[in-house]
């Protein structure tokens, strides 16, 4: 099975990873969009959002996983059929968050189109929104490229 | 009092079916962050939909804030909203009231 093996910038990259973790700190215990299922018995609804929530961090870890020891001595992640799904919802949940925490200063056609100027932006923010764009750009690249290879249904 | 509580359990089982039975639609509401292509495959992989009808639904969602992207009975409608929630997509369940 098709495995690829994406070269990035570590210079560029390494310090969105501290943005990455951080979200991935909050998502341990909530979830990127909450669901909105009202009619749910209490019970029921907390089992729900309890496996919601262990899904959602299975595919964190495999976000992280993505940035090892190849990362930092080369730039080099691999995708392949065993962590494309989770990544690019792990990539999913991670944006969600940094809406919430970081970015709701933003308007939804910004957060929708990538465009703004990044200089203006104060610094957290800046950051936060260049971590949105680049796993944003992960997303596309597994889907683009490997959707028909790697992803099965 | 022993009587009584016989008596209640039975009621409430039937409300619950009442309120649960019929149809229900699974809704997928417009968030700004999920990428269009991100959808389209959620919506190819999660409901088989090809690409012609997931793209239809993503430019619906998009541009209308909401599509219903299934109808049917409870328990799968369930099973769809929470594997579109799995996906990160805002899915929730309404009654169709139009059976």
């Amino acid at each position: 099975m098709k495995r690829i093996e994406v070269k990035l910038s570590l210079p560029v990259v390494a310090p969105l990873l501290d943005v990455i973790k951080e979200a991935a700190v909050g998502l341990e215990t909530a979830l990127a969009a909450p669901p909105a299922l009202r009619d749910l018995e209490a019970e029921f609804r907390t089992v729900w959002e309890g496996e919601l929530l262990e899904a959602q961090n299975e595919d964190v870890r495999a976000l992280l996983a993505l940035f090892d020891a190849q990362f930092f001595a080369e730039g080099v992640v691999a995708f392949d059929a065993d962590n494309a799904e989770t990544v690019v919802r792990a990539c999913a949940a991670v944006r969600l968050r940094l809406r919430a925490r970081h970015l709701g200063g933003l308007t939804e056609e910004v957060l929708e189109t990538g465009e703004t100027e990044l200089a203006k932006l104060p610094e957290p923010v800046r950051k936060a929104f260049m971590c949105y764009l680049f796993l944003a750009t992960l997303q596309e690249l597994i889907i683009q490229h490997l959707e028909s290879s790697i992803i099965e249904s | 009092m022993v009587e009584s509580k016989t008596q209640e359990s039975p009621q409430t089982d039937t409300l619950t079916e009442l309120k649960l039975e019929g149809l229900w639609k699974v809704v997928v509401l417009n968030d700004p962050v999920n990428l269009m292509s991100y959808v389209v495959m959620v919506f190819k992989k999660v409901l088989g939909f090809d690409e012609t009808k997931a793209r239809r639904h993503m430019l619906e969602v998009h541009e209308q804030g909401r599509s219903v992207v299934w109808t049917g009975l409870r328990e799968k409608a369930e099973a769809y909203a929470f594997t579109l929630q799995q996906w990160h997509l805002t899915a929730i369940l309404e009654p169709d009231e139009t059976h």
